[in-house]
């Protein structure tokens, strides 16, 4: 026995060994470029497919014009984050392409010096995939930390309201224009619904899980309520302007009403679920007709339409401009999907080619297509007829006015943000829990913020 | 206790216990499967459809994600995790079930504590030291990973079961002259074959499960079935039904070799032998 | 004597070069400031233990994840042992029951959570939804920071009973019926049967099931992050998911590296405890 035993294990890990050298890619004569980044299969599939991982033609088409070999890894979000970090943290280089968010990301990794400018190519490359110039300029700024591109963005987002007209005109309402009428239309929609003995239609779906799940949401409100970004004293945005100003964070300052008001509206007008709830949630709730408005993240509803099965939803949905608040700016939420190039790269110039097809016309043409979603960051893309057709004219220019209105820059552009995102978040989520009370909730992340900018050495003399 | 005849009552009574376990157990799983037929819309409604009109939907799209590859990656994987943990945790366990000094319990700790370090911690050394060795996104990276969770307990679990058996089996075949491979070999794995079958299905079911080290270490090539999961069906592109379809599809093989092993693990034959 | 040291050789030769990087690294970098997006990593000795061990985070996590790993440790021995103990008996069908009890071992952890998160969803959910409303229960199961607990525990349950199922179903193998003929005929009890002589034989395989569930437990990430998040707010945010942040989302590599050898700590005493008090 003891031979046939060793003769099996020697089989195995033979087979092993050669199965994962065959793995191995053969001496390309084309430049490998790695992509790590997630949303598979509704991210470009027109290259890779529904399933993400076709060789489509268009695909085979672009490597042989360029000489690289684009291999794409998918993964969901934690994954990626550590595969980021992995190779962040090593300086191995592996990914040549990796995802950022505008949500920390972008700023994170910029001013680690992980990213690599992007200015220069553009000037140096000219034409090609990429036309800058087609792009609503909101989207290319949000990538911009202290004016230095750092990424390029794929889909992206603007705030804005979904709501079910069929619902609104039974109980006599219009769109809000202010957060005081946004209020007004809430109280109106709970004791409507709530008078018809309907329990499982709620007036609003937001999101509040932990983490840095609602924030673009809730820095949004904090906006709309300061009328600038009130994370630091005088709305200091960048590390400069903190350290010149010596700007205190001011969270149980000028951060609070807006602050106070997403919980609020979260706990008196929101499902109950609601303190654990992300985009996937919202999504589902409203997809399943289960509310009358989805706000300020407007795709997520775009997204339910997508999926959704019902009649009133796909019928009745209308977008609308976000609400202004009494700081006299409009409720934000913004965010691109774009890539960078990592600094470590070895081949950035064929990582830009790659960069600048996959974001460029044709992508985000498929990609619109695919999904039908207006949130495209190109405007001869939001006005091509796929979307004119679903939406018409009407949503179309305001989902670009609302885009043109935006303010990217709504919360500060520091190393820090991924820490304050996702504090500020799993602030949310305990104040709508009730866990603590709002201002204790405030209180806790101000005496955090404080001893951790001073430690940063941001009020050193 | 075992071999007790029970009267009707007391057999109804564990019945009953199994049976409610069971439902806990098969609730969510019917669920799953059912779920895996019907769209993403339909498999939210409530109150959920009993009947309804099947869509493969979810099934095309898991079939064509390059689950065939993932599936043969996670078979190997698992696989030789199997015979690479029977050859070494055999062998040790046999080691520290006849090492009666204090050094043996000490080493038999420590054998355990190599599983004791959290996830996060291991992934950024771990991910530096195989790209140093450029073995990323190799099945064998990811085999020698498993072999971190699965040899502690196997050797745990060997040495315990050896400790059991009567030593005289072993002083026979002593005084009969064989060697000590030999008598592990030919004598005391044919009476632990209970036990190996057991700890065999414990590693290939932990092996072929096993996210976290497969994920951070493959990319396209060496991917395993649960890192596939996530990537066709993770967080960002949120398609439940998909997950339904992979999780069925993955439980298909599973479920044949755990009907087909536990037929094996039955009680040990030969303590009759002794006498 | 060295029979035996060369049969283990091999073993712990594989696990001690994987082992060995990784915790020197984790030391190494515990005493230093190492955070990602900042250059240089200064020695500070021992102030990212201080740092940890002192702020809010630690001792919320602390709560809970004592509470959790506990919880699921216990129910999860206690159903697995029973379950084992039954399906030990001659009893007609148990083929099929244990295959179909060992069923969730095959379901990763991810979807494994997704599965309750979306059974359990208070808006769209078959249970939170639909049963439990229809039963008069109308608390949200996942956003309820007194229920969030012990949604996750039953999830994990539910994943991990099975691999205790095994394991003590494995060690019950090791005792043979020959002994507890004798004893019966001697006109022992049932309760005297197990606490003589079942119990007693093993005591190894519950101690190695006790450890390994416990490790598990004390590292779980996957399910609670895909089910809660870690909340409502931090009402069920484990060290693991702790640590996960404070390494890849606020990049502080020096302190999670930290947070990893506490908990290596802790489990290693905890470990000697229950090693100590079975044996």
């Amino acid at each position: 026995m003891s031979k046939n035993f060793l003769k099996a294990v020697g089989l195995t890990v033979s087979l092993a060994l050669v199965i994962s050298l065959m793995s191995l890619p053969a001496g390309a004569a084309k430049t490998g470029i790695r992509v790590l980044v997630f949303a598979q299969g509704f991210a470009w599939p027109e290259l890779f497919g529904s399933t993400g991982v076709d060789e489509t033609e268009r695909l085979k088409q672009f490597e042989e014009k360029e000489g690289v070999d684009v291999r794409i890894e998918w993964g969901d979000e934690t994954a990626i984050r550590q595969k980021v970090a992995a190779d962040f943290a090593a300086r191995t280089g592996r990914y040549d392409l990796v995802l950022v968010g505008t949500d920390g990301g972008v700023q994170t990794y910029g001013y680690g010096g992980f990213l690599e400018p992007l200015d220069k190519y553009l000037e140096l490359y000219p034409g090609g995939y990429f036309d800058p110039q087609d792009v609503y300029p909101q989207f290319l700024d949000a990538n911009r930390v202290e004016g230095v591109l750092y990424a390029l963005p794929y889909y992206s987002f603007g705030a804005g309201i979904m709501y079910r007209k069929d619902i609104f005109d039974k109980y006599g309402l219009t769109s809000p224009k202010t957060t005081d009428e946004l209020y007004q239309v809430l109280e109106a929609l709970k004791s409507g619904l709530r008078g018809e003995g309907i329990t499982d239609v709620y007036p609003v779906t937001m999101r509040g899980a932990p983490g840095e799940e609602p924030t673009l949401d809730v820095a949004g409100f904090v906006y709309a309520w300061a009328g600038y970004p009130a994370w630091f004293e005088g709305g200091a945005m960048t590390p400069d302007q903190i350290k010149e100003k010596k700007a205190m964070p001011i969270f149980t300052g000028d951060f609070a009403p807006g602050f106070g008001a997403f919980v609020e509206i979260c706990q008196k007008y929101g499902p109950p679920g609601i303190a654990t709830h992300t985009w996937v949630d919202m999504m589902n709730i409203y997809a399943m007709g289960k509310a009358a408005i989805l706000m300020p993240s407007a795709i997520n509803a775009y997204a339910a339409l997508g999926v959704t099965e019902d009649e009133q939803v796909k019928k009745y949905t209308r977008f609308a401009k976000s609400p202004t608040g009494s700081g006299g700016k409009q409720i934000q939420s913004f965010w691109t999907f774009s890539l960078g190039i990592n600094k470590d790269s070895r081949h950035k110039k064929e990582a830009w080619k790659v960069l600048t097809f996959l974001m460029g016309k044709e992508s985000m043409q498929a990609f619109a297509e695919r999904t039908q979603w207006p949130n495209v960051t190109m405007k001869s893309v939001l006005y091509s007829d796929v979307l004119i057709k679903k939406y018409g004219m009407e949503e179309i220019k305001l989902n670009e006015e609302s885009i043109l209105e935006a303010e990217p820059f709504y919360f500060p552009y520091i190393p820090e943000l991924n820490e304050y995102m996702d504090r500020v978040g799993t602030a949310t989520s305990e104040a709508i829990a009730k866990t603590k009370p709002v201002e204790a909730v405030l209180s806790g992340l101000q005496t955090w913020a404080l001893e951790a900018m001073l430690r940063a050495g941001y009020y050193k003399k | 206790m075992y071999g007790q005849k029970y009267s009707n009552l007391k057999k109804l009574v564990l019945y009953a216990i199994v049976f409610t376990y069971l439902v806990f157990v098969l609730f969510p799983l019917i669920w799953l499967v059912q779920s895996s037929f019907k769209s993403m819309y339909q498999a939210l409604k409530i109150p959920p459809a009993l009947i309804w009109r099947p869509t493969f939907e979810a099934y095309q799209k898991a079939l064509g994600g390059g689950m065939l590859r993932a599936f043969l990656n996670s078979a190997i994987v698992s696989l030789s995790n199997v015979v690479l943990v029977l050859v070494l945790g055999v062998s040790a366990g046999y080691a520290l079930a006849n090492l009666k000094t204090k050094a043996s319990q000490n080493i038999g700790f420590w054998i355990l504590t190599v599983r004791m370090a959290p996830a996060f911690g291991i992934i950024v050394p771990l991910y530096i030291i195989l790209r140093s060795f450029r073995l990323v996104d190799t099945i064998f990276a990811v085999m020698v990973a498993h072999l971190t969770i699965n040899l502690p307990l196997a050797i745990w679990l060997l040495k315990s079961y050896f400790e059991e058996i009567p030593s005289e089996l072993a002083e026979a075949a002593i005084v009969d002259g064989a060697t000590r491979t030999q008598i592990l070999l030919y004598v005391l794995v044919p009476v632990a074959v209970p036990m190996i079958v057991a700890v065999s299905a414990l590693v290939f079911l932990l092996s072929w499960n096993e996210f976290l080290f497969a994920f951070v270490l493959t990319s396209e090539a060496a991917r395993t079935v649960p890192v596939l999961v996530a990537s066709l069906a993770g967080t960002m592109r949120f398609d439940w039904p998909l997950m339904c379809a992979l999780s069925t599809l993955a439980l298909i093989p599973a479920f044949v070799l755990v009907v087909y092993l536990q037929r094996y693990i039955v009680r040990g034959l030969t303590f009759g032998a002794v006498k | 004597m060295s029979w035996q040291y060369k049969f283990l050789l091999p073993a712990l030769l594989v696990l001690l070069s994987i082992v060995a990087f990784p915790t020197f690294f984790l030391f190494y970098v515990s005493f230093h400031e190492w955070v990602l997006f900042k250059r240089g990593m200064p020695f500070i000795g021992f102030e990212n233990f201080s740092r940890v061990l002192t702020s809010p985070e630690f001792l919320q996590s602390l709560k809970v994840s004592v509470m959790y790993t506990f919880s699921t440790t216990t129910l999860t021995f206690i159903l697995g042992l029973g379950l084992a103990l039954i399906l030990n008996e001659q009893l007609k069908g148990r083929g099929i029951m244990r295959t179909l009890i060992a069923l969730p071992l095959v379901i990763p952890p991810v979807v494994a959570g997704f599965a309750w998160k979306f059974a359990l969803n208070r808006e769209v959910g078959v249970i939170g939804a639909f049963i439990l409303p229809a039963m008069g229960f109308m608390k949200s199961l996942l956003a309820d920071p007194s229920l969030a607990l012990g949604s996750i525990i039953l999830a994990d349950i539910w994943s991990k009973t099975s691999l205790m199922f095994l394991i003590l179903l494995a060690g019950l193998q090791a005792v043979s019926p020959d002994l507890y003929e004798a004893a019966r005929i001697d006109g022992a009890s049932s309760w005297q049967l197990f606490s003589h002589i079942t119990f007693p034989l093993i005591k190894p395989a519950i101690i190695i099931a006790l450890i390994i569930r416990f490790i598990d437990a004390f590292n779980v990430f996957d399910a609670i992050f895909v089910m809660t998040s870690g909340g409502p707010g931090t009402a069920t945010q484990t060290f693991p998911l702790l640590g996960w942040k404070i390494g890849f989302l606020y990049f502080h590599l020096g302190q999670a590296a930290t947070l990893a050898i506490i908990m290596l700590i802790m489990t290693i005493g905890v470990s000697i405890f229950l090693i100590r008090r079975i044996t």
